[in-house]
């Protein structure tokens, strides 16, 4: 096969046994990546099985572009049942472990069982061994990576830290020592495995099927990235980016009481400052000209690779109110080395320093620690305690849903999370109504892996030109408005449909929409052989997300779960542009029935005879 | 030689385009293994250098080869004789700098051509970090580069 490795690995810990399956059988309706991961995912885990029992199934894999030279092809897409919600859970990571896995031979892996001690998985192109990792056990993401890679820089790492050991929800998964397949506790299910890691090294390269066609087909996909408005201005985004969730009115603090910290404009002068005494270097993910990521080094703190647009330091800083960024970058650094997400442990930090400041928390709760907002101090330390599971980390390593459920009617009130209980992400989400549907609809429960990009978030600071990525997508300007409920559900699953895309083609989802889907598919073609015109992907897109949502059926799920926290419902924002804006309920169901019968589901979410036939899904 | 391929490392974003152009261009496939050209990438402290052969203008590797398979061109510096080459790795152990690795699958060593004078890696270096510079170029460009770091320290130190 071309662009493709052809084959897939099957490792099961609890037999120590491995077989490969082709890739063929599932690329026309799947394509690769998030497509083949969920259909392996659907087939393999018995439903309504533990996520931490041996019997979940953990699905590594790339797709066709992936390792190819298409702009930004550094991805691989991780999903598993996620011990965070208890849902279907995903997330895709960047970084250089998908190429090195093809190279490898190999399109993807499936882990099945649980290894009966500590272990790691050693690959070099046909050799594949399960090792032991009790030496490696209770080590941190940096030290795992250096020493799997000591005879090989060359080597790349899948891998837990601690968090991900000691079963934490918030656990990640990191690919080296830089990207994250972050969200809803994929680093639980690796560690309730007792598999530490995933080393890598491949050198038997890809097959293209055209490979005089495809420098020149870069050249133009690489030149639209680089035309993109912003493309000049991404390695300023580390400290631009709170400016920018300010103008686009999206950012809060604290546990979504607040919009308007006073200290805030002091918050983003010192980051300001901070990012521009570090030594900086910019970085990208394999074959990627954007630059996301900046590799930052603090005299007396320390170095470490940060991506500008997640929003982690944003994140760090705002919720806790944490104004000492020596402190948040102290704080970030601890959470990519013990595997933690710092969105969801942004959140349950901030969480945990509301209740104390309601009085929901008391001194013996938090074993003496004071969880002030604004306590930089604590925020340390509790990264810290929720890797390990220490005092109240324990508590609030179950993610802010589940720690709120063992903290009384009050605390349980003040918390805030997307379907399924997983955390929001960096922004604000009662002014925008297309946020919430898909926070809402989503089957991960996470809204960044549903809607990125959505161009509701800009619109505020980019009127124009969210306007005309509405017009391209649904036909009217209006769709851009954040406040309006109209035209929202076509806006969202057009996102999805291209999120959708990305994720399973192996690319990343920020130059997926700038590029274009005609580019994508030329490129799609080049490299495989394979001939399949947008409207084609477009289909593959509608399929995985019903199979996406298939598996959440069979969980149980029906329309009543597809809702967000009660508090954005209920708690009017208190100032700013949005002052008084609220989720309406009413009007959010209407979306989501307006959602569902354009996904061809039933008025209970649930996809229809009709729809399953029309996708080959019966 | 009149022209070099020239890397800024301070440029490079470490995203190893080079390196899957290079393999596509003179494999007809992608992989980094048959590339000539590698990014020497540090995590720990954020460094990305691409490494190539330097085409020296006295190279070992040609004096090294017992076959006679290294010639040197005067354009375009060393070049293999693939009719010859046996893959004895002599020039992958002479070679001071790396610039020489061995195919994982043909027996052959390989080592950068710079596209016969059209060098592939430069025309898709997203950040311009490599270039394909004429020498002399280099080097008035170099002067002028540590004359402006002279200048910076006289004023920083206050001389």
């Amino acid at each position: 096969m071309s662009g493709y490795a052809g084959q897939i690995l099957l490792v099961d810990l609890t037999r120590s046994f491995l077989e490969t399956i082709p890739t063929q059988k599932y690329v026309e309706q799947y394509l690769g990546g998030r497509g083949i991961a969920v259909r392996l995912l659907y087939d393999l885990v018995p439903g309504n099985s533990d996520p931490l029992d041996p019997s979940n199934v953990l699905v590594f894999m790339t797709g066709p572009l992936t390792g190819t030279l298409a702009p930004s092809s550094g991805r691989v897409d991780v999903v598993t049942k996620s011990p965070e919600t208890g849902l279907l859970g995903g997330a895709n990571a960047g970084g250089f472990w998908g190429p090195e896995l093809k190279y490898a031979g190999y399109d993807g892996i499936v882990i099945l069982g649980k290894a009966a001690r500590p272990v790691y998985l050693d690959l070099f192109n046909d050799q594949v061994d399960i090792k032991d990792a009790e030496p490696l056990w209770g080590k941190g993401v940096f030290e795992t990576v250096s020493t799997l890679r000591r005879n090989d820089q060359g080597v790349q790492v899948a891998c837990i830290g601690p968090a991900g050991e000691n079963l934490v929800n918030l656990a990640g998964i990191a690919f080296s020592m830089r990207n994250y397949a972050s969200r809803g506790g994929l680093g639980a299910v690796m560690g309730a495995k007792n598999l530490k890691a995933i080393a890598v090294r491949g050198t038997k390269g890809l097959d293209i099927a055209e490979p005089d066609r495809l420098p020149s087909l870069i050249e133009q996909m690489s030149a639209r990235i680089v035309n993109m408005p912003s493309y000049q201005e991404y390695p300023q985004w580390h400290y631009k980016l709170f400016g920018i969730l300010e103008a686009d009115a999206k950012s809060f603090f604290g546990n979504y009481e607040d919009t308007a910290w006073p200290e805030r404009f002091e918050a983003y002068e010192r980051a300001e400052q901070f990012v521009k005494q570090a030594e900086f270097r910019p970085e990208s993910c394999f074959a990627c000209p954007l630059r996301c990521w900046a590799y930052l080094d603090v005299q007396g703190v320390g170095g470490g690779s940060v991506a500008a647009c997640q929003g982690t330091l944003t994140s760090l800083a705002n919720f806790p109110k944490v104004k000492d960024l020596n402190k948040v970058w102290k704080a970030y650094l601890l959470c990519q080395d013990l595997g933690l997400d710092t969105s969801s442990t942004s959140a349950v930090i901030a969480y945990a320093m509301d209740l104390r400041a309601r009085g929901l928390l008391t001194a013996s709760d938090t074993g003496g620690l004071d969880v002030a907002y604004g306590n930089a101090d604590a925020l340390v330390e509790l990264v810290g305690r929720i890797a390990w599971r220490e005092g109240l980390g324990d508590i609030l390593a179950k993610g802010v849903k589940k720690a709120s459920e063992s903290l009384g009617a009050d605390a349980q009130g003040q918390a805030v999370y997307s379907k399924g209980g997983l955390e929001l992400w960096l922004m604000e989400i009662r002014p925008f109504k297309g946020t919430a549907l898909a926070c809402a609809v989503t089957d991960s429960g996470s809204q960044n892996r549903a809607t990125y990009g959505l161009c509701e978030f800009y619109y505020r600071s980019m009127e124009k030109q969210a306007e005309t990525v509405a017009r391209n997508l649904v036909g009217t300007e209006e769709a851009a408005i954040p406040t309006k409920y109209e035209h929202k559900p076509k806006l969202v699953a057009a996102y999805e449909n291209s999120h959708i895309l990305a994720d399973a083609l192996g690319v990343c989802s920020i130059p997926f929409m700038p590029v274009g889907l005609e580019l994508w598919a030329q490129a799609y073609s080049a490299s495989t052989g394979i001939k399949a015109p947008p409207k084609d992907l477009m289909t593959a897109a509608e399929r995985i997300r019903t199979l996406e949502r298939l598996f959440n059926v069979r969980e149980g799920l029906s329309r009543k779960d597809d809702t967000i926290a009660e508090r954005m419902f209920q708690e009017p924002l208190k100032g700013g542009p949005w002052k008084g804006e609220v989720i309406d309920r009413e009007r959010l169901e209407q979306m989501k029935g307006e959602y569902y019968s354009l996904r061809g589901w039933d008025r209970e979410g649930r996809p229809t005879q009709e729809t399953l036939q029309r996708l080959g899904l019966q | 030689m009149e022209k070099m391929i020239v890397v800024d490392y301070e440029k490079c974003i470490g995203c190893r385009t080079c390196e899957t152009v290079c393999s596509l261009t003179h494999e007809g496939r992608v992989n980094p293994a048959e590339a000539r050209i590698t990014v020497a990438k540090y995590e720990r402290t954020g460094i990305n250098v691409p490494m190539l052969c330097q085409k020296c203008e006295d190279p070992v590797c040609l004096a090294v080869c017992p076959m006679r398979a290294i010639t040197f061109d005067p354009l375009l510096g060393t070049k293999i004789d693939y009719a010859r080459c046996i893959g004895c790795k002599l020039c992958i152990l002479a070679c001071p700098i790396g610039g020489v690795s061995l195919h994982p699958t043909k027996g052959k060593v390989i080592m950068c051509d710079l596209c016969q004078g059209d060098p592939q890696c430069v025309r898709l270096c997203p950040q311009r970090a490599l270039e394909y510079l004429d020498v002399s170029l280099l080097s008035s460009r170099k002067r002028r580069d540590s004359v402006r770091k002279l200048l910076r320290l006289v004023e920083e130190v206050g001389v």
